[in-house]
């Protein structure tokens, strides 16, 4: 095949998996919201409802885009674009299986969190063109919760970057490859739990997850930045949220859960193989906690929000960083 | 108490909800079981013949807070009478009751109808008797239980007062 089809095969392959996914999990969290408040999700569409969300997809198709009169002319365009494309650029640096990934990249990690951190500029931006003062301030509480989660959540990755020594997925996969005492798999959770919990708070923050919606918050903001969207503009801002929670936990997977490795199944044509599932399983039930999560606490204030991440979360997962370099130097020593 | 324990608590509690049977009634599918004492939409009693058991008295139609029960009544007490219409306008009746604790012939109740939504606007407007000789009411006195009940009351004004109004 030509690099040039190659190229053009995995983007599309990328784009499907990012819709499916997004199709999956609004369907899941619906059923797993339901099913934690005791009620029971969509029923009606299909048998178990699970055609609702196909349904939906149809409905945000064949809707009116509408832009109001008064909103910034391109900004308002570009704004969900903006949101997007980075979480779609995020899927390149994730790797299913020693062979299976969009491309093979040195820092893979820090190109995802990279890419990721244009999210809140395109939150802002949706924000601020829609010329309403709730979509405001949706924007500016994006900027201001994303910004301020971004530091804990990239300290929480130093940790693992210095025990595998690197930043590639593939290789901090690989160095998790093994057991512990004979039965402990030799995943980065049990060196690094404090900077996995870091990394859970802060992920839940980056990808607007209730307790920290804040930038949604339905009650008060009605949809915060998306408020005047419709149609599929809508939709790609709702997608780039799923996305971004399919990110968090597949990069949460591959830095604290071995990736797709399983103990005792390592380094075989039979691993190689069930590498991708063994990867989307841990994935989804990373992903299924994040909905646990979120269907368990309420949202709390701004202010709240805010003072934990600049006052406990940061100092916390700077602390840890220098003690863990120093425990690592020690024994390694 | 340690700080954060709260959280796991929580966690704990919507997991074990995720277990549990959801307390949801798919309505079209599935409907609730009504309470025996449910107030809906307001009815005659029949008699075994099928004859109404109303006397055309006028006691609910002057009870009615919301005065929406209308009789058309000829005829006189000494000849019988003869009830031409009881209308009742359903989409005004707040289901109080008052009519039915108020009939003392027992020939009206409040019943367990309670889909009332309708398209139309004159469906909301029911003529519940039309053109039937109302029921003699020296006979029906004595044999209607709450007549009964609130004249045992009445005889013993200490004993079973609360009683007395739900009888």
């Amino acid at each position: 095949m030509s690099p040039l089809l190659v190229i053009v095969l995995r983007t599309l392959a990328g784009l499907g998996l990012l819709l499916l996914n997004g199709v999956v999990l609004i369907y899941m969290l619906r059923k797993v919201l339901g099913h934690l408040h005791l009620r029971l999700g969509p029923t009606r569409v299909g048998p178990w409802g699970i055609f609702q969300t196909s349904m939906d997809v149809v409905k945000l198709l064949t809707k009116e885009d509408f832009r109001p009169t008064a909103s910034d002319k391109w900004l308002f365009r570009i704004a969900p674009l903006l949101i997007f494309v980075p979480s779609f650029m995020a899927y390149l640096a994730i790797g299913f299986s020693p062979t299976w990934h969009f491309a093979n990249l040195d820092t893979g990690v820090l190109f995802v969190f990279a890419v990721l951190s244009f999210v809140p500029i395109g939150i802002m931006m949706a924000g601020w063109a829609s010329n309403s003062k709730w979509s405001l301030i949706g924007g500016m509480r994006a900027a201001g919760q994303q910004i301020a989660y971004e530091i804990p959540l990239l300290l929480s990755v130093l940790g693992v970057a210095m025990l595998a020594g690197s930043l590639d997925p593939k290789v901090i996969v690989e160095s998790q490859a093994g057991l512990w005492l004979g039965f402990l798999p030799k995943w980065f959770i049990v060196p690094q739990f404090l900077g996995f919990w870091l990394f859970a708070i802060s992920a839940q923050a980056e990808t607007n997850q209730t307790p920290f919606d804040m930038s949604e918050a339905e009650s008060e903001l009605v949809t915060g930045f998306a408020n005047e969207y419709s149609g599929m503009r809508f939709g790609f801002m709702f997608l780039a949220e799923f996305s971004n929670m399919f990110v968090a936990a597949a990069v949460g997977t591959t830095l604290f859960f071995g990736g797709w490795l399983l103990p005792g199944l390592e380094h075989n044509a039979l691993a190689l193989a069930l590498g991708p599932i063994i990867f989307m399983v841990k994935v989804y039930l990373g992903i299924f906690c994040m909905m646990w999560v979120r269907g368990t606490l309420p949202r709390i204030r701004i202010d709240q929000m805010l003072s934990f991440a600049w006052k406990a979360l940061i100092p916390l997962s700077l602390l840890w960083v220098v003690v863990f370099a120093v425990i690592l130097k020690a024994v390694g020593a | 108490m340690i700080w954060g324990l709260g959280f796991f608590r929580a966690m704990g509690v919507t997991m074990r909800n995720m277990f549990r049977p959801a307390i949801t009634v798919q309505y079209p599918d599935e409907r609730l079981v009504i309470p025996e004492r449910a107030r809906w939409a307001l009815v005659h009693k029949f008699d075994e013949s099928g004859r109404p058991k109303c006397t055309a008295c006028m006691i609910c139609e002057r009870e009615c807070p919301d005065d929406i029960i209308h009789l058309t009544v000829s005829g006189d007490a000494a000849s019988g009478k003869h009830i031409d219409e009881y209308r009742y306008e359903l989409g005004a009746c707040m289901m109080c009751g008052l009519c039915v604790a108020a009939c003392p012939f027992d020939a009206i109740e409040m019943s367990h109808e309670y889909e009332l939504a309708t398209p139309d606007p004159h469906a909301l407007v029911r003529i519940l008797l039309h053109d039937v000789d109302a029921a003699s009411g020296k006979r029906a006195k004595a044999d209607a239980p709450a007549t009964q009940a609130a004249l045992a009351a009445d005889a013993a004004p200490d004993a079973a007062r609360g009683e007395s109004d739900h009888a």
